[in-house]
């Protein structure tokens, strides 16, 4: 595969977060998050993208073919875009994982993530999925990560108008309940592939 | 974890808006506690039964009485209404809980076409001349005494949706009966415009079994974002409307910020806004205003007293400063209001630097949505900092008088408006929506 043959599609969530996708792996060991340039040392990918001019890159999630980005800085998508496409192709291209694998927990300060992830695939098996199962949705626990929980969400709650409210009036609440030691969560969904969204909008 | 002494927001949604992640993200950076009421339970409303409630949204009377009722449990310091009917629902909520607002006859008024012309009319402000007809009325008897050309509008539904301009009777008599077969199709005018499942919300009878008959105004369409504070319209933003709004129907599609209107014509304009909103009696909080100009000056077209519509404001942003790095830093408009509606300090309210705009993609024809091609070569345009198709594969597109769903939006900042509205132009042109009858 050469590097031109790589697809690269950026699907901008907003301003600040943008998702990558790739049409060859990048990481096959799971889902990784990179919250600083010194977490990402190691992972070629991850410290090109920090390193990227005036984006101001708070943030690195790199799981299978999906590289998703935040950044604190105005510069448009269209500019980091591109600088974040040239990085995945170096990446791809050189001799080593783009991404390093994950450290295991012992290694990990702060929180056990995997400790955590038990937890918090008991609530969301317990209680979250029951509730969104009302509306014909399910939400899937993707990983932990440094206490940061990544979730996808499907079915009626792909795509819906109200994600965000149960994502975060509901999903992070139960969260702050149940398994304090959550200090954050991440929607990795492509919300614009949801075809039965259970909520859709209309200009008002 | 928010700390003790957090301001408490409840935010009105309805669950068929737009705004739903502007605000929840504006709110978190704000950094307020955050309550979200919708006319449609949450399914997690019993695990949260503070960040989440239920209100009849189409009763502002009743959902204050329930919100006074939320707030001895949760006190509440602000509340934020992000539409038509929830800035009425906001203005009840405000003036029994004593929080900053409009006055509940103001919010009334500002959302009834015919309310609103009428006093604004009464007040010398310059609108179109304008007719309340019935949709039992014989439109073949009113047809005569109609001058043309003219526009018939619905009193309540947003987004354009139902209003068609005649040029002649007979255009009349049809225009008049499609919008008769809107309403029915909307519940009777029962329902608004998110007229989607049997429990969508309600508007009262006279409202939707009547509609609007008004002389087309000629000329170029503006829109004026503004703040309300304390009776005072700041201007926050004026976006040209560089498609000419000629009808027959009234889609709308570019907006572009700064206006390329001359300084004098601007000034006309923000006048114009303020005397409709001291007509109005709104105070406080976001407006959006729509008005024509021509000749003869600016017309006020359509006044609401809620933030612009759909994702557009996401073409605003205002600075407040550099930050420890020599950036700039900015507010969204939802934090703006946010921080109105809480009492909080407010930045400057200077927008950015930078043009800016916003394209509401044509909804292409009726059918079923299968897919979109061209996306990234969209995205990859010069300036082009944002494509999102909110439409979803499968969704039926409904194209105006009867629709009134855009399936997305394109987002571009550059130097010039010229230069902006140019490249949402060619981002639009690489978009191909694949539709199935």
């Amino acid at each position: 595969m050469s590097l031109a043959e790589i697809r690269i599609t950026a699907e901008p969530i907003d301003t600040g977060r943008c998702k990558f996708m790739v049409s060859e792996p990048v990481h096959a060991g799971g889902v990784r998050r990179f919250a600083s340039p010194g977490e990402a040392n190691g992972s070629p990918l991850a410290e090109a993208i920090f390193a990227i001019p005036d984006a101001d890159v708070a943030e690195v999630i790199v799981s299978g073919n999906l590289v998703t980005v935040v950044k604190r800085g105005p510069a448009p998508w269209q500019t980091v875009g591109k600088a974040v496409g040239q990085a995945i192709r170096a990446a791809l291209a050189g001799a080593g994982p783009a991404v390093a694998p994950k450290p295991t927990a012992s290694a990990t300060p702060g929180a056990d993530d995997d400790a955590l992830y038990e937890r918090v695939a008991d609530l969301f098996e317990s209680q979250v999925n029951p509730m969104v199962a009302r509306h014909g949705g399910r939400v899937e626990l993707i990983d932990v990560q440094d206490a940061v929980v990544m979730v996808r969400l499907a079915g009626g709650c792909q795509g819906c108008g109200m994600a965000d409210v149960t994502l975060r009036q509901g999903i992070e609440a139960m969260l702050q309940q149940h398994v304090p030691d959550v200090k954050g969560v991440v929607d990795i969904t492509d919300h614009a592939a949801g075809s039965n969204p259970y909520f859709a909008a209309a200009k008002k | 974890m928010l700390r003790p002494g957090t301001p408490r927001l409840l935010l009105l949604l309805p669950t068929a808006t737009y705004r739903t992640a502007a605000f929840v993200e504006a709110a978190r950076r704000v950094g307020v506690d955050l309550t979200v009421a919708s006319e449609r339970p949450s399914t997690f409303q019993d695990a949260n039964p503070g960040g989440l409630l239920t209100l009849d949204l189409s009763d502002p009377d009743r959902a204050a009485a329930e919100a006074l009722a939320f707030a001895q449990e949760h006190p509440l310091q602000g509340v934020v209404g992000v539409d038509d009917d929830t800035a009425v629902v906001a203005a009840a909520i405000a003036g029994t809980l004593g929080l900053r607002g409009n006055g509940v006859a103001a919010a009334r008024v500002a959302r009834d076409k015919h309310e609103q012309r009428t006093l604004l009319a009464a007040a010398g402000v310059p609108v179109p001349r304008f007719t309340r007809y019935g949709v039992d009325d014989d439109p073949r008897r009113l047809a005569a005494g109609v001058s043309y050309p003219c526009v018939l509008k619905p009193l309540r539904l947003a987004a354009s949706r139902g209003v068609i301009r005649a040029d002649t009777p007979e255009a009349f008599v049809a225009a008049f009966e499609r919008v008769k077969r809107i309403l029915e199709d909307a519940g009777y005018g029962m329902r608004d415009a998110r007229c989607v499942g049997a429990e969508a919300s309600r508007i009262p009878d006279l409202a939707s079994r009547s509609l609007l008959v008004e002389d087309f105004i000629p000329g170029r369409e503006y829109a004026l974002e503004g703040l309300l504070v304390a009776g005072e319209l700041h201007t926050l933003a004026l976006f040209d409307k560089p498609d000419p709004l000629d009808g027959p129907y009234f889609e709308e599609t570019i907006y572009v910020t700064p206006s390329r209107l001359p300084a004098d014509g601007r000034r006309a304009v923000a006048v114009c806004a303020a005397r409709a909103v001291a007509a109005l009696g709104l105070r406080e909080g976001p407006v959006h205003a729509e008005l024509r100009v021509n000749a003869n000056g600016p017309w006020l077209i359509e006044l609401a007293a809620r933030p612009i519509g759909g994702r557009c404001s996401a073409a605003l942003r205002f600075e407040i400063g550099e930050t420890g790095k020599g950036k700039r830093e900015t507010l969204s408009l939802e934090e703006v209001v946010i921080r109105h509606a809480l009492g909080m300090d407010l930045p400057a309210l200077e927008r950015e630097q930078r043009a800016s705009g916003v394209m509401m993609i044509p909804v292409p024809g009726a059918g079923v949505l299968r897919e979109v091609r061209g996306v990234d070569a969209a995205r990859r345009g010069p300036l082009v900092e944002e494509v999102v198709i909110t439409a979803h594969p499968g969704q039926e597109l409904v194209p105006w008088p009867e629709g009134a769903r855009y399936p997305g939006f394109i987002f571009a900042r550059g130097g010039t408006p010229d230069a902006v509205e140019a490249a949402l132009r060619a981002a639009h042109a690489r978009l191909h929506f694949v539709l199935t009858s």
